[in-house]
């Protein structure tokens, strides 16, 4: 605004309040009297511009059409023409302002012509400040109008419509109107938003009318990996499943823009089938195929790649190897050995009992089989991977087998099943020297050890394929074995061998079981477990049957032992993710013992709903949670996880639920207090917040046993494979607080054993890709080891510990490993940061903050992101994670 | 190992009948990768015979891939049981055929499976699982674990503990730091109680033999010139530290001298006696205690003395010997003395020792004065040698000091240094020993925070009489 004096009003009224002006709607009879007032403090210039827009009006209402057309053609231009700033309304509809009034009732008085619909232009712009509430005035003379370029009224108008548009649509739905008319006005409203970097607006317009096809068509290459992004990161808010439809799109648009890789990344997070193997077809490029190959082993996904989605069958068997990950462990070490930590560990390395004052480590010289054990699951989860330890693996020749069997030993009977299966943990992934070394188990006259070789096996070939099916060929004749270890062992070994895999022998040799009268609950329970990890998110039928059968064939007793409670469990992996399918399933249930009912029907619906951010079961668990049971109910626990199951998928949601999840533990019953810990080691999986961490060391001194392992075991899976100095002194001091509870103990260093899972290269977190990919099998086998947490001093300190290695099915290197063209490792420098959200954000914003730049390979902490800091390669997947091939930029040059 | 070979040796055995009985020609090839391992003296194999034409070849070739290796191009003859198969792969690989596991396709290939049914196809790729590894045997014996006590024998010192309560005291719900020397005392005594000696029927006390001092003790009272003697078995002598005592053989002298107050029948109150002691009988091996732990009284706790109290690798203890026992030693000292004079020793001793290769053996270390292990067996086996044959001659060699480690008396660290048979020292850290040099062991006398002797234990030097 001029600041110059108006030679006109000199003096008079400066201070005039702004309102009046505003106030008056109408123009007044006296309209020169009351420009006076106004015109006081206008620029000349100003004054200028409103005593010729009062001019329009007039010639407007005029009856020569000629001079009405000029008049409003002019006031158009002058409309158009002016430019402002968002925050305040342009001068020519202020001017205007005080006629819309009469504009508006002239316009009903006119006759349909050309010069009418210019006027509706005119008045839907002007509705645009002085519409009432509600009135949608805008939309109404826009409809009106000439259906001109929408763009030609900027973006403020453009912006007004849309939203004047989504409440009509409501409207309209609701009164079954048509709404051609406004899907018109969709469309170009839509094509100029996309054209003009306003993608979110134009997608939440579509979603507002319901029509995200639409947006395809509109969508460019320049802009489509902006919509997409804002496309994926709103599908987790939005309830099923509509947030499959968002995805959907973004598949297709990937797809036309021939994003391959991130159209691969969307189709899984669809788990479509068909989407994927049309990512094959359409993508000529082998090497991409490659990359492909990668993301699916990433996602631990059983993909079969066949002729039709790779004619030469030597590439075939390049992707498929790469499929069933049989180069994981090479990369593994690959990694580890930049990074030098092939050095095995000991137990002792990671209690550090030399910085404790003496009295924990004093006074040990008789072999405590908990505690034996307890070091033979550190020694298993540090050394995971490296085929190299101190204790089960025999260092040289010299030893000649003696110090391997010598710690077996040292474990007591179903201790020695988890000794020996400690030795597939230490050979994660590397199937051949695995299935090597854990052979000579397999002659032991000992059944524990023998049940511990099977499940080694297993764990070996955790997320590893193989065409041999040597899992399978071992453990499949073992399965009906008399011993029950033996069996257990088998079954579950064929369960992490197989996991999301849907092998049809397996279920022909598994669901027998589950009907078997003679066998023992645990073999059932464990078989249950396992068929649901093979089949995990399947919704498969008939397993579903055999278990719910086998549920209800359980008689009362059996059902209040803690191990009963892993059938609802394997019911509850087959729909894991998988929302609405689940109903049938749960109305069966509650026809179920009343004793196994409700836990049942909580199992059932956190896993189908797990992963998924729906805030209404997230309310739903914590209504459950609210309940004041009778003594001997325990369901509430499988509530509260439910709560972390569901709330899991997104930042903001899980920063809400572990604000909720305090307050349960301010006013839950015990029952739901125990669980708390558990539901946030799973909220914070691998990833040690701070506050979280702070929680937890309160609860691991409660005064109720059960909280405080429970909250122990949490700080390990919260801090597992990030050697994170905290958490580890947090566990070190706890080791000589708890030194007399041997229950604790032996939590205490599961939890110290977590911290430094795989030397600190690894994770537990089943989200990948950026966090925007949730692996079934991972998620499986952390729900799989919490839901038994519920009950820890029945199966984890009882008998059967060796269900921790239900964690194999999490557990990943979180690594970044560059290979080039023929898969070779490539060492190029990336920079690794804080990734930072750019999703809707306008231009190219940093994607990382706090970067640092490392050589690959390199490790990526919860929350990191990598981004190449040379031109030289060109990555072929955006998504800098895990294997990522490179190859050569052909406009680098080489500057030296 | 034998078994390893004759394992071999049984299952190379079908395979070698088999090269006979076929018709000229080998009906497999193995491929020329042999493993280094095989023992078999493998010939170049002649190709099949075309002429043999009437029988339909049945070859399939297949890779078999073990461990990190890949055998590419071997052949089966799928005409023949699997076994063949095996035994081929045992050329290879060195697993015996009853040991492989192979894998086709999700299943275990079985011995006596029918290839056809099988389904192997040309190309295909195998995986076999197994080694010639030694197979894991339980050891004989188990360990022991803590688990499987009874309750309250969860610790080593159980039984130690519910014999003498007082070694179950805790504090902080830990079991306290106890005294090695009581502890000490109540074993022998215990021992004392329960070790009798079968053959001497008056009841002639073991632990007495070995260990025993007996002293001649004069008590006197100054007032009323009252004296009585009366004769007294301990198990240890106590050196005293005080200001003045730097060397062993002061703190000893001191601990032979007491006062003490005690009802004096002819004064009618209580007076002061001074005790004045003599050793009347020495022991095999003779105990000293360094008597560091005392209770302050102005403080009202336990103490330690950390003054430095040298003592010798061989001590006399004739000067605190009575006059009785003086006498008897006279004898063999003078025979000690002319034998260290002449240096001859050893091999004459050794003669006029005991007949039996146990006991000579023993004499011989201990003739050269190394002194033999303490372990109980022997000693009690020594201790029943006739006085006759072996006399004492009131000087002892260092076996054994007990140290602790520490500034105060309830917590610390206890440590031994034993002398072995062969003459060196071994330090037994708890469960962790470690070789050590002779000079540095009387480097233990205190004074400082390093290790201090708390319980010397002597060995008698004795001579063959």
């Amino acid at each position: 605004m001029s600041k110059t004096p108006d030679p006109k009003s000199t003096g008079t009224g400066a201070g005039k309040p702004a309102g009046e002006e505003s106030t008056v709607k109408v123009p007044s009879k006296d309209p020169k009297k009351k420009d006076d007032k106004k015109d006081e403090d206008l620029s000349e210039e100003d004054l200028a511009l409103k005593q010729q827009l009062e001019l329009y009006v007039e010639r407007v209402q005029d009856a020569d059409p000629g001079l009405q057309k000029v008049a409003l053609e002019s006031m158009r231009q002058e409309i158009r023409t002016a430019t402002s700033s968002m925050t305040s309304v342009p001068k020519p509809l202020k001017f205007l302002r005080p006629h819309y009034g009469t504009l508006k009732g002239f316009y009903e008085k006119m006759p349909d012509s050309d010069l009418k619909t210019l006027l509706a232009d005119i008045l839907s712009v002007l509705a645009l400040t002085m519409s009432a509430e509600g009135e949608r005035e805008s939309l109404k003379y826009r409809l009106l109008g000439s259906q001109g370029d929408i763009g030609s009224w900027g973006h403020e108008y453009v912006r007004n419509l849309a939203g004047e548009i989504g409440q009509e649509y409501a409207k309209r739905q609701s009164e079954e109107a048509p709404i051609d008319d406004l899907m018109e006005l969709v469309q170009q409203i839509v094509s100029f938003n996309m054209k003009h970097n306003a993608e979110p607006d134009a997608v939440d317009l579509l979603i507002e009318v319901e029509d995200l096809d639409l947006l395809v068509e509109h969508v460019d290459s320049s802009n489509c990996k902006r919509t997409c992004s804002y496309l994926t990161s709103f599908a987790k808010y939005l309830p099923g499943p509509d947030d499959m439809l968002v995805l959907d799109i973004a598949y297709t648009i990937y797809m036309k823009f021939e994003e391959y890789p991130l159209a691969l990344v969307t189709a899984l997070a669809l788990d479509n089938m068909q989407s994927i193997k049309q990512v094959f077809t359409s993508c000529d490029d082998n090497l991409m195929k490659r990359q492909f190959c990668y993301i699916l082993a990433r996602h631990g996904q059983t993909f079969d790649i066949d002729e039709e989605l790779c004619a030469s069958d030597e590439e075939r068997e390049v992707l498929q190897e790469i499929v069933n990950n049989v180069k994981l462990s090479e990369g593994y070490l690959a990694l580890a050995r930049d990074i030098e930590v092939m050095e095995a560990k000991t137990p002792d390395d990671i209690y550090k009992p030399h910085l404790l004052d003496g009295r924990a480590s004093a006074g040990a010289s008789v072999d405590s089989a908990r505690q034996n054990l307890a070091a033979t699951f550190v020694n298993a989860f540090v050394n995971a991977g490296f085929g190299q330890d101190k204790l089960m693996t025999v260092p040289s020749e010299a030893t000649s087998g003696g110090s391997s069997a010598s710690w077996l030993f040292k474990n007591k009977e179903h201790g020695k099943a988890s000794a020996a299966a400690s030795l597939g943990m230490i050979l994660l992934w590397d199937v051949d020297s695995g299935l090597a070394q854990l052979d000579k188990y397999f002659h032991s006259t000992d059944t524990h050890v023998i049940a511990g070789a099977l499940l080694g096996v297993g764990i070996v070939n955790c997320g590893i394929k193989n065409d041999c099916d040597p899992a399978l060929a071992l453990l499949a004749e073992y399965v009906d074995k008399d011993d029950p270890s033996i069996r257990i062992g088998a079954i579950m070994g064929l369960g992490l061998a197989y996991a999301g895999a849907q092998n049809e022998q397996i279920r022909s040799i598994l669901t027998p079981i589950l009907g078997d009268n003679k066998a023992s609950l645990d073999v059932i329970a464990f078989a249950a477990i396992s068929l649901g990890l093979v089949y995990v998110g399947s919704c498969n039928e008939e397993i579903a049957q055999a278990i719910i059968f086998s549920l209800m064939e359980r008689i009362e007793s059996e059902l209040g032992d803690p191990l009963s409670r892993l059938l609802p469990l394997g019911l509850g992996l087959l729909y894991l993710g998988k929302q609405e399918s689940v109903e049938a399933t749960a109305e069966v249930s509650k026809t179920f013992h009343e004793k196994i009912r409700k836990h049942c029907d909580m199992t059932l619906l956190s896993c189908a709903y797990a992963g998924t951010g729906n805030v209404l079961k997230v309310q739903h668990f914590l209504g459950e949670c609210a309940q004041h049971l009778e003594k001997g109910e325990s369901y509430q626990g499988a509530a509260v996880l439910g709560i972390a199951m569901v709330a899991m998928s997104e930042e903001l949601g899980l920063e809400m639920t572990i604000r909720s999840l305090e307050h349960l533990l301010q006013y839950g019953d015990q029952n739901i207090r125990r669980a708390v810990p558990l539901a946030l080691g799973l909220l914070c999986i691998s990833n040690p917040k701070v506050n979280v961490m702070d929680t937890l060391s309160r609860l691991s001194h409660d005064s109720d046993t059960e909280v405080a392992m429970a909250a122990i075991i949490s700080l390990g899976l919260i801090g597992a494979g990030t050697n994170n100095a905290r958490i580890a002194g947090i566990l070190r001091n706890l080791s000589s607080y708890h030194y007399k509870e041997a229950n604790l103990l032996f939590c205490l260093r599961i939890a110290q054993g977590l911290v430094h899972l795989g030397k600190g290269l690894m994770t537990l977190s089943p989200y990948h890709s950026e966090r925007f990919l949730l692996s079934p099998t991972a998620l499986a086998g952390l729900i799989t080891v919490l839901h038994i947490c519920l009950d820890m001093k029945a199966i984890i300190l009882g008998k059967y510990h060796y269900v921790l290695y239900f964690l194999t099915l999490a557990m990943q290197p979180r690594m970044l490993m560059t290979v080039d063209e023929n898969l070779k490792p490539l060492s190029v420098p990336v920079r690794v940061g804080q990734a930072v959200d750019v999703t809707g954000q306008a231009g190219r914003p940093k994607t990382i903050t706090g970067f640092q730049t490392h050589s690959t390979p390199v490790l990526l902490a919860a929350g990191d992101r990598a981004e190449l800091a040379t031109e030289k390669y060109i990555p072929l997947s955006p998504i800098l994670e895990g294997f990522v091939i490179l190859k050569e930029n052909p406009e680098c040059r080489d500057d030296n | 190992m034998v078994d390893h070979v004759t394992t071999i040796y049984q299952c190379t055995l079908p395979f070698h009948e088999y090269k006979i009985n076929s018709r000229g020609h080998l009906p497999f090839s193995t491929s020329k990768l042999s493993h280094p391992n095989s023992k078999q003296n493998q010939k170049p194999l002649p190709s099949p015979h075309p002429a043999n034409a009437e029988a339909p070849i049945t070859m399939v070739t297949v890779s078999v891939k073990w461990q990190k290796e890949v055998y590419p191009a071997v052949e089966i003859d799928i005409s023949q049981p699997p076994y063949v198969f095996k035994c081929q792969l045992y050329d290879l690989t060195g697993v015996p055929p009853e040991r492989q596991k192979i894998m086709v396709k999700g299943g275990l290939l079985k011995d006596d499976a029918d290839w056809s049914k099988v389904g192997v196809k040309e190309g295909q790729r195998l995986m076999m699982m197994g080694t010639a590894d030694e197979i894991v045997k339980a050891p004989e014996k188990g360990p022991i674990f803590v688990e499987d006590m009874p309750e309250e024998e969860q610790v080593v010192n159980v039984v130690l503990r519910k014999k003498y309560p007082q070694f179950g005291q805790q504090s902080n719900g830990a079991f306290m730091q106890q005294d090695a020397e009581e502890c000490w005392t109540q074993l022998l005594y215990t021992l004392s109680q329960s070790l009798k000696l079968p053959s001497s029927s008056e009841g002639l006390d073991v632990v007495k033999a070995l260990f025993g001092i007996e002293f001649d003790n004069r008590i006197h009272c100054a007032e009323s010139g009252e004296e009585s003697t009366e004769t007294e078995t301990v198990y240890s002598l106590k050196c005293h530290i005080s200001q003045e005592v730097n060397h062993l053989h002061e703190g000893l002298k001191r601990g032979l001298k007491s006062e003490l107050e005690k009802a004096s029948p002819s004064l009618g109150r209580s007076a002061v006696y001074v005790k004045d002691s003599r050793i009347n009988g020495l022991p095999r091996y003779l105990t000293i205690q360094f008597v560091r732990f005392f209770w302050k009284r102005e403080s009202n706790q336990k103490a330690k003395i950390l003054r430095k109290v040298d003592y010798p690798l061989s001590l006399d203890v004739y000067d605190l010997c009575s006059d009785n026992l003086r006498k008897k030693l006279e004898g063999p000292r003078q025979v000690l003395r002319d034998a260290e004079g002449k240096k001859a020793g050893l091999k004459t001793s050794v003669k006029t020792s005991v007949s039996t290769a146990g006991d000579s053996k023993m004499t011989e270390a201990e003739e050269s004065s190394s002194g033999s292990g303490e372990a109980s067996k022997s000693t009690a086996q020594e201790g029943l040698l006739p006085e006759e044959e072996h006399q004492l001659t009131g000087i002892y060699d260092l076996v054994a000091v007990l140290t602790h480690k520490g500034r105060s008396a309830d917590s610390g660290h206890y440590v031994a240094w034993v002398k072995q048979e062969n003459g060196k020292w071994v330090q037994f850290d708890d469960d962790n020993p470690i070789l050590q040099r002779e000079e540095d062991i009387t480097k233990l006398s205190g004074g400082g925070d390093w290790h201090m002797a708390y319980i010397c234990m002597y060995k008698a030097r004795v001579v063959p009489m």
